[in-house]
């Protein structure tokens, strides 16, 4: 009786499913150390701000780059229909940013060209992420998410000194 | 029935998945490797 | 094993016919924008000449979108479970009226939502993502589309338990099972949406309130909107499990790990749906991570799936004199346009899931969020395995519902080969000049920051996207001409219902019980969203006034 109500699988098919569970948690473990160990992070919660009024005082009242320290920066980024304020920034080579990003009307997308700073831009949230610039050059930053007629051309451009 | 399926060996089945599983290795494996390139995204 | 030989009635035949003809005359529209797009990012923009009829690409990107995405898929599915489910218990519908009213809430919907799109009046993308506000009328049409489809997997439901009251201990047909349980899940999965609408877009839009929390409306968005692809996806996965075989000549290879992977999608299609939010700023990066170890949970299901789909067909190519290791792929019946198309799509299933991993491998986002490699990547998934498999099925579907012959089988495989050509064409850029950073969802040409190094892909981009369109209305065409002819030809067509190579008697009876999988599911659910539900919700702040923005 309980051979015949046991699951028939076929031992080809029991070393496909330990193949692809061993796939999936070496790349579990991959994804963990990256993230993890090597500190490739994806956002989290920063803080909340009123979309409504955010563009009128506070830090997004003057967008821009503030330097903390000797090679330490905080960038806060408005995002708008359509545009990001500041449109330029520029920082030397090493420069470690931390990119305080916003937006006061709809959501936008900011994805730094060349870097793995990629984020959703929400209204009332700010999107949150530091990266380091160890490479000279001009870095478009794009807007990754339709935020209606203009969204094509909703861009700007981080140089980064030698 | 079962009998039928131990003669037949999905050999070919094995060998097509093993290819997937290499392919699948290797593109993802080189979309790994861009994203450690770029560095870090948390100054810790 | 009985031989099933149950004929769907003709009434019954009529109502799934109905919903390929409102399926198909979707698909006729909004494939119509496929090309534009993809034109457009190779330079020639035809838009500037629509303008009195379509105002912009994102218009056009909008109506692609929902009619492709959403109705073409929801009425496909819904028609081909209804007979899934009907053969499958060789039964008609318990309650055909509720059937009927399901479907014609549905086909309401879609012209509510129809007329603020092609007004311009919603071009919102088929995400809607708030605070980009669209006509109410929209997000009401949507609404009554998701809730149309409810009321049919209702009707679904009471027919199966009606077979299950009347046949103890018999184990339910793999098609009604599969059926049922995908819309199982789909009532599950669509919570999210209709709460978002419900609560958030509807009042707003229509004024009620004055604005709307734009984080948490994408909570529940994707809440649905993973989900939403296995919804598209297990009915092309029963078509493989349950049709495709018999149309090989063979039987289905392992009863048991299919009506397993069915149980698993149930159990783990809807508590993954923060791997679309991964760089959202209102979602804790812990929660990011839970999701992303439940989205490789939920790879390992469609691994079996290609194990049993891949050796029953392995079996059946060497039944029919395939020998060697990969001799059996020729001797298959490649001259089946319907066995055809689904194994193109199937081949081209296997990239959707590569690219869809990388997708899913949370910090592996910021490479690929918002790029190009993500519609990549979809054309892959819901534009091949799925529409090339719902392809497949209509070869041998429409002919049964209208009893007319396919009027030419040579121009199916035009319409699977062009498809699947210009899909590799296609696809391919799109992934390419997505990892170099191209952005999704614009008109490239519009674009003041484009590379010369991308433009070799956007021609690609171009070129494939045009050949799609010629294999698609090849496809259309068929089946409008099929469809239209004069029944001069009577087909003699049957439901290619597969039998497994087991008699499902001896599939486990775990494998046969709703409870256990059901109570998992709901536990699962509450463990993977409820904190972060309860947190989001009571921390709700409907700030963002928001407005039409094109």
């Amino acid at each position: 009786m309980t051979s015949k109500s046991s699951m028939h699988i076929d031992p080809y098919e029991r070393n496909w499913i330990i193949i692809s569970i061993v796939l999936l948690v070496s790349f579990a473990v991959a994804i963990s150390v990256a993230g993890f160990a090597f500190g490739i992070q994806v956002p989290s919660p920063e803080q909340r701000v009123d979309p409504r009024t955010v563009a009128d005082s506070g830090p997004w009242a003057d967008p821009g780059l503030r330097e903390l320290s000797p090679g330490k920066y905080e960038a806060y980024i408005l995002a708008q229909t359509w545009s990001f304020l500041p449109r330029e920034m520029t920082v030397p080579i090493g420069a470690e940013v931390t990119f305080y990003i916003t937006s006061k009307d709809v959501q936008h997308g900011f994805k730094l060209q060349e870097t793995n700073l990629n984020v959703q831009v929400v209204p009332g949230q700010v999107s949150k992420l530091t990266v380091t610039f160890d490479r000279p050059g001009d870095y478009d930053y794009i807007c990754t998410e339709y935020c209606g007629s203009g969204h094509a051309a909703m861009f700007g451009t981080l140089h980064v000194e030698p | 029935m079962s009998e039928n399926n131990q003669e037949f060996k999905p050999k070919g089945t094995m060998a097509i998945l093993l290819i997937f599983v290499l392919t699948l290795i290797l593109l993802w494996g080189s979309v790994f490797l861009i994203l450690l390139s770029r560095g870090m995204t948390v100054g810790v | 094993m009985s031989t099933n030989t149950y004929e769907l009635s003709a009434a019954e035949k009529k109502f799934v016919g109905w919903h390929v003809f409102f399926a198909v005359a979707a698909l006729s529209v909004g494939a119509l924008f496929g090309p534009l797009q993809a034109l457009e990012h190779s330079g020639l923009d035809l838009y500037p000449y629509l303008k009195p009829v379509f105002k912009s690409y994102y218009q056009g990107l909008t109506l692609h979108g929902v009619l492709n995405a959403l109705v073409w898929t929801t009425f496909f599915i819904t028609g081909f479970l209804t007979l899934a489910v009907s053969k499958g218990l060789e039964r008609p519908m318990k309650y055909p009226k509720l059937n009927a009213v399901g479907f014609w809430t549905m086909v309401v919907g879609l012209v509510t939502a129809a007329i603020p799109l092609l007004l311009d009046e919603a071009s919102v993308l088929y995400t809607f993502y708030p605070p980009m506000k669209a006509n109410w009328a929209f997000y009401l049409g949507l609404t009554l589309v998701v809730v149309g489809s409810w009321i049919e997997g209702y009707g679904m439901y009471y027919t199966f338990a009606a077979w299950r009251k009347e046949n103890p201990g018999v184990r339910s047909p793999l098609a009604a099972l599969g059926s049922v349980i995908t819309m199982v899940m789909w009532q599950i999965a669509t919570l999210g949406v209709a709460v978002e609408i419900l609560t958030m877009l509807l009042p707003w839009s229509l004024g009620l309130i004055e604005g709307t929390d734009p984080q948490l409306a994408r909570t529940y968005f994707w809440f649905t909107g993973h989900p939403l692809v296995y919804f598209w996806l297990l009915p092309a996965y029963l078509s493989w499990y349950s049709f495709l075989p018999k149309q090989v000549g063979g039987k289905l290879f392992s009863d048991s790990l299919a009506r397993f992977a069915f149980w698993l999608f149930l159990l783990l299609s809807v508590p993954l749906g923060f791997h679309h939010q991964y760089v959202d700023p209102g979602v804790p990066a812990g929660w990011k991570f839970l999701h992303a170890i439940l989205t490789y949970s939920v790879f390992l299901p469609s691994m079996m799936t290609a194990f049993t789909v891949v050796a029953t067909l392995e079996k059946a190519g060497r039944a029919r004199g395939g020998k060697g290791l990969f001799g059996w792929l020729r001797t298959l019946p490649w001259n089946n346009p319907s066995v055809t198309a689904q194994l193109l799509g199937g081949i081209l299933f296997f990239f959707g899931g590569i690219g869809g991993l990388a997708n899913a491998s949370y910090n592996v986002n910021l490479v690929l969020h918002n790029t190009a490699w993500v519609p990549g990547h979809f054309h892959l998934t819901v534009a091949s395995a799925v529409t090339m498999s719902f392809m497949g099925i209509t070869y041998w579907l429409v002919p049964y519902v209208t009893g007319k012959k396919l009027i030419s089988d040579k121009a199916a495989h035009w319409a699977n080969w062009l498809w699947f050509t210009g899909m590799v064409i296609f696809s391919n850029a799109m992934h390419v000049v997505g990892l170099l950073g191209a952005p999704r969802r614009t008109p490239l040409g519009l674009a003041p920051y484009i590379p010369e190094e991308w433009s070799g892909h956007l021609l690609r981009v171009g070129i494939g996207g045009t050949i799609m369109f010629f294999g698609i209305y090849t496809y259309i065409i068929l089946l409008a001409r099929t469809a239209w002819s004069k029944k001069a030809e009577a087909a003699d067509v049957e439901i290619p219902l597969a039998q497994a190579e087991q008699d499902p008697q001896n599939t486990p009876e775990w494998l046969d019980k709703w409870v256990p999988w059901l109570v998992g599911t709901v536990v699962l659910l509450i463990v993977a969203y409820g904190p972060q539900l309860i947190d989001q919700i009571s921390n709700i702040s409907l700030n963002a006034p928001g407005g039409r923005v094109w």
